[in-house]
């Protein structure tokens, strides 16, 4: 570790000059080049715990660019706030050779605020720069350090940056004192990180990684902390920006969230109070109670991203958002929470993760790191009910796709809670179709269609339509019917504890069945064509991950003119296999032409190995999806 | 698209008393507020009751132009919440000059639960400014108490020291508005242009004089009051395929014709006429200057010419250079950024400082070359009713050689020489020479969209289908398939991905040509295998001659369209499709040929039949002839589409030969 610490004082005195040989293009492993578009020759990231009101964050890189693709590992983007304040930035660019041909610093850089098109309000800001070199490879080594005035956030190290980008060693030290309490957590790395002390008495830990080999984007694919390494690293004991704490599990991590962020900011003016009392009065069930506040809330609020003040970990007042009418999830679930307490309904402030992709907090390893967003949780007896409070239009009770089966900590005052979210299970997570049409003469489709969306596809329909022509516009891309003319669209969501989306359109569609000689050819499966496969992938290196389930079920019967036979074979597809099964026919009876289709998604982890499998299964949906229907005359 | 509104200075001005022109701050009507949709448009998510600028050039200190804003607008849900949030973008060209907001007042009205009005004032403590970036500051707030149904009404006044910058007005916007009125007062001493872009008319359009309304230090003027209105401005819907939408929003702007100094008295012409351009153009540091730093390339030149004997080939070793030597950052102007040495020193620059170095390098190497100033497609055509810089965006270069003209951009590595980027392909570019008066010209695209695919296949016994597939793509087709195929690391990684993105087919043996090679054909000749039919066992099998290059969608939805289909350029698709079948195989019903055009030569699908016992040709051709389609036109295009997509569903059915 001396060894170490003695390398980045020469880098840090001027590392230009010195055994330029290893910036040589040609001396790169030849294994870590397929895939690559840029090797990371050397990276060092230390973080170190000076005291709780200080943390210093280093990062010293040296990439090689191998081509324009890898440019985007020359662009160099420092995050900052009033409380992170950035310093030392610099570099040197050099070319195939290792000849030193430019230098860079701070006053190269471009500084522009964090707008991220979804916040309103953010203070962040990046500091951005991008060397411009014509000729590849060439390499860059820089360096830059983030003083930042707290000792909570020291830093995940993830050192797998991005795809295609091959590692030839990197490196994560973390520095403190000898008695400096920290826990860390490992992701898919073998062995104990170094730990030494230093000449100076500090103790220092090392994780690092060596020869890694660039990784291409696989279709489901899991969550990178699935498979690659990672290392979490949280204090026992910090200071936030004016607020300390200490923890060391969930518990105390939600006691101190309530005992410091949330405590006494959900004070309500007193007429917002009467108004819940007047609101509720006459309610008798907890539960419907509930619902009438909710939407009320929904009713009288909306979201605005406001990622201000403490690093966006503390919400508006409940006061605040009150009397402004908006906030954020933090302040409308605090403000949500609130209200529910005048009509004593008790409820917990909950952090998870957000997203599609879904993400559990780990069990073992509490930090604040975890966490995107914050739900509202009712604990009624054997009927936990969960609320989103960001949407105006979410059915009571209805959290989607974005926080669905997933572990979140609840806030409560004797501490947090892990608990887990409903999950949509493929098997109610259906979208059914149903339609009775008429193949005219001429060709023209016409008849009505409906549609029932269930599960996580409730959303799949919007749940207040908008602007009926606008509606009328989103529908037709919905479908790729050609010549789609809809005469009449209603969509109608029942919001009740299990919300149901309805989709009725009667349209028609002139030219459906396309004519040639005295054949007509049109396509069975009308609404639901599966037109895309996902790729195969050749020496795939992750296991298959299907996110969320679902099923999908379409009827669709044809009236076709009369004195016509079936010209094609009749469609017959029964597949099964462990992630899923999949039927379809079409048949003719009578003047009737029978479609049916059924496709059920099951979610899951399954082995890389049945990886092809999967791509055969959705290539043989989309042939099924394909299947024309020739009808001759007799 | 742009009319000269024949009001400017000059036209007799009635002297009337100034009348407050604004309508109230903070009053509602019970009409207002118990409005559920709005008559006109009954869709709409919200409508703009009522809203009033105002723009003068005051007479304080530094004449600042002050402009004032004022908007009352009703929200029928929420869907169009997202009009509480306001942002002011503030401009500012260093600490000593910049605008500035103040004087904020908001205002939510709304209905309570027990149906009284509540008004909702706005605590100024919640205005956040924002730095976004070197030039601009944001000023936000969001509206308090938005719910179904309520009004929301803010004004603003910003100060602004860029006095000969009139603000420009908006009168279209993504909601209907009832009434939209725009006020602007300009002393004598200013002369601006007004253009009035989009369609749509001016309902209110007046010109008067106040006397003595504007004097510093002095010199006293009378101002000229124009007033712009709109009522019953529909919402702007933006349609697929089309140009800037900017081309069509209505709108009113101003160009500054020319000024005297209010202090000094000297008079100052901005452009007038094209003459007066040119001069300036040329005299400019970061146009003209540049256009004459020859020098530095006096080293250069030789070794970049190295065995360039012709013209031509001349023009063509130089373009290669800067397509080679410095990357673009993506900043459009007209004017140089950081000039043509810095450059090729840094391998770095803007549109102008890449392009107008290429026209002084050739220029250098006696070649004769003009600049061409252009608005690139997303800001919207140029205005061409009096002559002004202000909307160009853009410049590439124009070389002349050996009587023909080529248009060139080196700012993207992959362009032909040329052949201008999509983006340039925008009506007209105007012409800028050292030495001539300058001239339109028209940026049309030299080249198609063009790609042939010629499949020599046979059917096997087994079902699968062997054989070699060719793919040439030219032209804007070739420049987007050299982009797809760098963005991996090497064409054996471009070759794997296609071959793992088609899962029914196996490329066996790839060779791809002329990847660098801009100026030729991009070739592609693939070896394959694809799984057809699973078996051969049934008698009569049906297969279809589109199966890899199959329309299924009509790219056309609306019924009927308001704004021209504008697609840069022509294209041309050709697909011949050979096929051997087994011995005793014969095809049940040959396809009879196909022949559709659009009207006008506007374009035209065709298809062609042709065997010999157990081989047969199919081929078909798209072409679409215009680069621009009318609304007029678009039931036709949209019509050819259908066509095409019927055919392609027809199968050929091959059978054993009984």
């Amino acid at each position: 570790m001396i060894k170490y610490i003695l390398i980045t004082g020469i880098l840090l005195t001027g590392f230009a000059g010195a055994a330029q040989n290893k910036y040589e293009a040609s001396t790169i492993p030849k294994e870590l080049l397929p895939y690559a578009s840029a090797v990371i020759r050397n990276m060092e990231i230390t973080s170190e715990v000076k005291d709780l009101n200080t943390s210093i964050y280093k990062h010293h890189e040296v990439v090689t660019v191998l081509n324009k693709n890898g440019d985007t590992n020359a662009g160099i983007e420092i995050w900052y706030d009033k409380n992170r304040r950035i310093k030392n930035i610099k570099g040197t660019v050099y070319d195939e050779f290792g000849k030193a041909v430019s230098q860079f610093s701070e006053r190269n850089f471009n500084d522009y605020s964090s707008y991220d098109g979804f916040s309103m309000f953010t203070d962040n800001r990046i500091k951005y720069y991008k060397p411009a070199v014509v000729n590849y490879p060439y390499t860059i080594d820089y360096e830059f350090e983030i003083s930042s005035k707290q000792s909570l956030n020291v830093g995940d190290w993830k050192p797998i940056t991005e795809v295609g980008t091959a590692i030839e060693k990197s490196t994560y030290t973390f520095i403190c004192k000898p008695d400096f309490i920290i826990r860390y957590k490992q992701l898919n790395y073998a062995g104990a990180p170094k730990e030494s002390i230093t000449e100076k008495g500090l103790k220092t830990y090392t994780w690092e990684v060596a020869n890694v080999k660039a990784i291409r984007s696989e279709p489901f694919g899991p969550h990178p902390e699935m498979y690659q390494p990672i290392v979490k690293v949280v204090p026992q004991k910090f200071n936030y920006l004016g607020y300390e704490g200490s923890f060391t599990n969930w518990n105390e991590l939600g006691k101190w969230v309530y005992d410091k962020l949330l405590a006494g900011r959900a004070t309500l003016p007193p007429a917002t109070v009467q108004n819940i009392k007047s609101l509720t009065d006459t309610i008798k069930d907890q539960k419907l109670k509930a619902k009438a506040i909710y939407e009320y809330m929904q009713r009288k609020s909306r979201y605005v991203s406001i990622q201000v003040g403490i690093g966006g970990l503390q919400p508006f007042t409940a006061a605040d958002v009150d009397a402004l009418s908006y906030g954020d999830c933090k302040g409308l679930v605090n403000y949500t929470q609130a209200l529910l307490a005048a009509a004593d309904i008790p409820s917990y402030y909950c952090i998870v993760e957000a997203g599609d992709l879904k993400r559990d907090l780990m069990p073992d390893f509490a930090s604040v790191a975890q966490g995107n967003h914050i739900i509202l949780c009712l604990p009624f007896k054997n009927d936990t009910t969960w609320l989103e409070c960001t949407r105006q239009d979410s059915p009571f009770g209805y959290l989607g796709d974005f926080t669905d089966d997933r572990r979140v900590l609840a806030c409560t005052a004797e501490g947090g809670k892990l608990m887990r979210t409903p999950k949509y299970s493929a098997q109610e997570s259906t979208q059914i179709r149903k339609a009775v049409l008429e193949l005219k003469p001429d060709g023209e489709l016409a008849g009505s269609m409906t549609t029932i969306f269930d599960g996580w596809k409730f959303d799949n329909r919007p749940v207040n339509p908008g602007d009926i022509n606008e509606e009328i516009k989103n529908t037709k891309k919905n479908y790729g019917i050609n010549n789609l003319e809809i005469e009449n669209l209603q969509l109608k969501a029942v919001k009740n504890l299990k919300p149901v989306n309805n989709e009725t359109i009667k349209f028609s569609a002139r030219d459906y069945a396309s004519q040639a000689g005295n054949t007509y050819y049109f396509m069975a499966n009308l609404a639901n064509r599966r037109t895309n496969v996902p790729r195969e992938v050749k020496n795939r290196t992750t296991n298959v991950y299907i996110n969320r389930g679902y099923t999908d079920i379409d009827e669709i019967t044809y009236n076709v003119p009369e004195g016509f036979k079936l010209d094609s074979k009749p469609l017959l597809v029964n597949l099964k296999k462990p992630f899923g099964t999949f039927t379809a026919t079409a048949v003719k009876v009578g003047n009737q032409v029978v479609y049916k289709r059924k496709l059920e998604v099951l979610d899951g982890v399954y082995p890389k190995e049945q990886y092809q499998e999967l791509v055969d299964f959705f290539q043989a949906i989309a042939d099924a999806d394909n299947y024309k229907v020739a009808l001759v005359k007799n | 698209m742009k009319k000269l509104l024949l009001l400017a200075l000059g036209v007799v001005l009635m002297h009337t008393p100034v009348l407050a022109s604004d309508f109230p701050f903070g009053n509602f009507t019970v009409e207002e507020m118990s409005l559920k949709a709005y008559e006109k448009d009954k869709t709409a998510n919200a409508v703009v009751l009522n809203e009033f600028g105002k723009s003068w050039i005051s007479s304080g200190d530094g004449i600042p132009l002050i402009h004032e804003y004022h908007i009352k607008i009703k929200i029928f849900n929420s869907k169009a919440f997202d009009k509480g949030n306001i942002e002011i973008p503030l401009y500012k060209s260093d600490n000593n000059s910049f605008e500035r907001v103040r004087d904020i007042e908001a205002v939510t009205f709304y209905t309570d639960d027990n149906g009284g009005v509540q008004r909702l004032a706005f605590n100024a403590s919640n205005i956040i400014r924002e730095n976004k970036n070197k030039y601009w500051d944001v000023v936000k707030f969001a509206m308090p108490g938005l719910r179904d149904g309520c009004i929301i009404e803010y004004k603003y006044t910003i100060e602004s020291p860029y006095t000969l910058n009139m603000k420009d007005w908006t009168f279209q916007t993504d909601i209907p508005k009832i009434n939209s009125e725009y006020e602007v007062h300009i002393p004598g001493f200013f002369n601006f242009k007004a253009t009035l872009v989009g369609p749509l008319k001016l309902t209110k359009n007046t010109g008067d004089l106040e006397r003595e309304c504007f004097q510093v230090r002095g010199s006293k003027s009378d101002c000229s009051k124009l007033v712009f209105g709109m009522a019953d401005v529909p919402a702007f819907i933006e349609e697929d395929h089309m140009t800037s939408p900017k081309n069509f929003i209505a709108a009113i702007d101003f160009e500054l014709n020319d000024y005297v100094d209010p202090y000094d008295g000297t008079k100052h012409v901005k452009t007038q006429t094209w003459t007066d351009i040119d001069k300036s153009l040329k005299q400019s540091d970061s146009f003209g200057s540049q256009l004459k730093k020859s020098g530095v390339f006096k080293d250069k030149l030789p070794l970049i010419l190295t065995g360039a004997t012709d013209s031509l080939s001349k023009a063509r070793a130089i373009y290669a250079y800067f397509q080679k030597n410095v990357k673009c950052n993506n900043i459009y102007g007209i004017w140089s950024d950081n000039g043509v040495r810095k450059a090729l020193d840094t391998h770095s620059g803007s549109v102008a400082d890449i392009n107008l170095g290429l026209v002084t390098a050739l220029n250098a190497a006696g070649l004769n070359t003009e600049a061409v100033i252009l608005a690139t497609r997303d800001h919207g055509f140029i205005n061409k009713l009096y002559p002004v810089v202000g909307g160009f965006n853009y410049v590439v270069a124009k070389v002349n050689v050996n009587n023909k003209t080529y248009l060139l951009d080196a700012t993207e590595p992959y362009l032909p020489f040329g052949m201008l980027p999509e983006r340039c392909l925008n009506d007209q570019g105007r012409v800028m020479s050292l030495n001539k008066p300058s001239y339109w010209i028209d940026m049309k695209a030299s080249q198609k969209w063009a790609r042939t695919y010629a499949m020599d296949l046979t059917l096997q016994p087994n079902g699968k289908l062997t054989g070699v597939i060719k793919n040439f793509s030219m032209g804007y087709e070739a420049l987007s398939k050299r982009k797809a195929i760098k963005k991996f690391n090497s064409i054996d990684e471009y070759v794997e991905n296609l071959d793992e993105k088609n899962t029914k087919l196996k490329i066996l043996k790839a060779e791809v040509l002329n990847v660098d090679s801009l100026d030729l054909p991009l070739s592609e000749v693939y070896e394959v295998e694809i799984n057809l039919f699973d078996n051969m066992n049934n008698n009569r099998m049906a297969f279809n001659p589109f199966f890899l290059n199959q329309i299924s969608e009509n790219p056309f939805k609306l019924a009927e369209r308001t704004y021209p289909v504008d697609w840069g350029a022509q294209s041309d698709t050709k697909v011949i499709l050979t096929m051997h079948l087994p011995e005793g195989y014969e095809i049940e019903n040959p396809p009879k040929g196909v022949s559709l055009g659009l009207p006008n030569s506007g374009g035209r699908f065709l298809t062609a039949f042709d065997s010999q016992s157990t081989t047969f040709t199919f081929s078909h051709v798209i072409q679409l002839n215009n680069a621009i389609y009318s609304s007029d036109e678009y039931p036709y295009l949209k019509e050819l589409f259908n066509k095409i997509i019927q055919e392609q569903k027809s199968d050929i059915i091959f059978r054993k030969k009984s």
